[in-house]
């Protein structure tokens, strides 16, 4: 090139190991199989080693709320990046679920183990049918629809005091010994992050991805996004029922605070920090959010000041989200080149 | 007036622009000419300076690097890291690629949009004229941006560009999409424009039959780089451009 002027720029370039095993038929050693299995297994042995590292049963209880708002941030960033919903209705799923497992344990004395998996299929289903008027939504509307949900379950249950009313349901059986719970809700989580990994590189993903990008061209496909939204709500509504019945087996209470508008808002700012679309990110943002959120405790009232600098710090500075750059990080370095 | 010299940009690592010099004088009509991808649009945003604004975005995204190298010099001054509203403000308006008309104003309302940094007189004579250019827009002055159709709507992009008083108007593929009928009307338009408001215009296109009649100089695009450039008459003349861009 016939420059004169010595401009610089800084390339990126992906990493020799990564073109080759982009393939995983390119794999030729045992370095380039390290590559790409060491971040995977630091990030399972890491959350399997979490219970046993934290000091005391108070962490160990920090890293269970860890798990159950990881289910729901992962439910959030599925539904909002891989299917287009932006849905605020997590406390709606959290409520469901809870009151379901709830009330499964006390009136027919049925065990958590029991009460959990049956709480996520009938909670996704009722959550399911609930908002299917509410599919062909799209964007902000979606949005302000499913922040109806959880406000109109409370004031229903205050109302007509029906499920103990404000009191709530007490005396829920808690999981047999603490460290079933703990592991309970930490395999869990793995196995919830790499099937939906999985999920969403299936054909199934692809055609909700597909219903994200452009509805009209997916339905001009000849398909019916309607029902494929449906059973998008259907898989986020059961991980969020999942936390639900995980959260009240914990705190072995159910009450109307299981439909507070914290368990919308958190998992969309732990998604926004670890950044979206990853899957990864959610739980990291919540590996982040709750225990600084515990930390905090001690600042009294100015813990909400200091959260909120937290967060506006990383949505100025790093709005992309740490796993997105943490992972061009990792596949690709930058060297300057002569222009 | 305008002149870019070694303007190269690239998005990542691939080159969009490599090495273009372009100019255009005084009250000229330029063309710049190319098939997709060669870069007629890249050209433009480097021009009006939104890649500037791209690029900040794809930063705040963590999306591609945009590097751009180069210099870009309007009326004896170095514009190249201008904001591109501040080149707006010096004379240099882009009407860009697919119109964006904003939908729910009326025509009346897109108008007075562009004339943001017009005095008052100004904007009235400005009005005044687009209504006597493009007779079909003063019937629809009412009418909302989105109910017009593709000829309407480019008419109306011109005539938000020209609100805001340009020294020198970038048109991006003003004839996207249009019926040959209303291709004329907007290049004899356009040349009267020159004309009237003794302005510069660049416009790019695809195929080039249509605004070559009109242009004083023509660029000619190719995978980035500007592999020919010469007079209407030397190019229209050029077997080679002939045959890619006359379709003869």
């Amino acid at each position: 090139m016939t420059t004169d002027t010595a401009q610089r720029r800084k390339e990126r370039i992906d990493r020799g190991i990564k073109v080759r095993s982009d393939g995983i038929y390119a794999l030729l050693s045992w370095r380039e199989l390290a590559y790409l299995s060491v971040p995977r297994l630091v990030l399972i042995l890491g959350i399997l080693a979490l219970p046993l590292l934290m000091p005391g049963m108070y962490w160990q209880r920090v890293i269970s709320i860890v798990c159950i708002y990881a289910f729901l941030a992962m439910s959030f960033d599925f539904l909002a990046h891989y299917v287009g919903l932006v849905s605020l209705g997590g406390a709606f799923f959290v409520g469901t679920g809870g009151y379901i497992a709830a009330l499964l344990n006390t009136t027919f004395g049925l065990p958590p183990l029991v009460t959990i998996p049956a709480a996520l299929i009938l909670g996704a289903a009722v959550c399911t049918l609930l908002l299917i008027p509410c599919l062909p939504l799209r964007g902000v509307y979606f949005a302000i629809v499913t922040l109806m949900y959880p406000l109109f379950m409370a004031r229903l249950i205050e109302a007509l005091d029906i499920f103990g009313g404000t009191d709530g349901i007490l005396g829920i059986d808690s999981f047999t010994n603490p460290w079933v719970e703990q592991y309970f809700v930490v395999v869990m989580v793995l196995v919830l992050l790499f099937g939906l990994r999985r999920l969403v590189n299936t054909d199934l993903g692809l055609v909700l991805r597909a219903v994200k990008d452009n509805d009209q061209a997916v339905r001009a496909s000849g398909m019916n996004v309607t029902r494929y939204k449906a059973l998008a709500v259907f898989i986020a509504a059961g991980m969020g029922c999942l936390s639900g019945a995980c959260l009240v087996h914990t705190y072995m209470w159910a009450g109307i605070s299981q439909f507070a508008l914290d368990f919308s808002v958190l998992p969309i700012a732990a998604t926004v920090i670890g950044g979206s679309g990853t899957l990864v990110g959610p739980v990291l943002g919540c590996l982040i959010l709750v225990p600084a959120s515990e930390l905090l405790r001690d600042f009294g009232t100015l813990r909400i000041v200091f959260y909120s600098l937290i967060l506006v710090t990383f949505i100025v500075f790093r709005s992309e989200g740490l796993m997105v750059y943490g992972q061009r990080k990792y596949h690709q370095f930058q060297r300057w080149t002569e222009i | 007036m305008l002149e870019a010299s070694e303007l190269m940009v690239f998005y990542e690592n691939m080159l969009a622009l490599n090495n273009v010099t372009i100019r255009c004088g005084e009250q000229r009509i330029v063309g710049v000419f190319g098939a997709n991808s060669a870069g007629k649009s890249t050209l433009m945003y480097a021009l009006s300076g939104i890649l500037l604004d791209i690029q900040k975005k794809e930063v705040m995204a963590g999306g591609e690097r945009i590097t751009i190298a180069g210099s870009i010099r309007f009326m004896d001054r170095d514009i190249m890291d201008l904001k591109p509203s501040r080149r707006a403000k010096m004379g240099i308006v882009l009407c860009p690629e697919r119109r964006r008309i904003f939908n729910e104003s009326t025509v009346l309302e897109n108008l007075k949009i562009g004339g943001y940094l017009a005095s008052a007189t100004q904007k009235k004579d400005t009005l005044d004229y687009i209504f006597t250019i493009f007779p079909a827009l003063a019937k629809l002055r009412n009418r909302l941006g989105g109910f017009l159709s593709g000829g309407e709507q480019q008419m109306l992009a011109i005539g938000r560009a020209l609100m805001a008083q340009p020294k020198i108007l970038l048109l991006d593929e003003p004839l996207m999409g249009l019926s040959p009928l209303m291709q004329t009307i907007l290049m004899r338009a356009t040349l009267e424009i020159r004309r009237q408001r003794k302005i510069a215009i660049i416009v790019t296109e695809q195929y080039a039959r249509p605004v070559m009649p009109i242009v004083d100089y023509a660029f000619i695009l190719e995978n980035g780089s500007a592999v020919l450039e010469g007079t209407r008459k030397a190019l229209m003349d050029n077997p080679d451009v002939k045959a890619a861009y006359f379709g003869v």
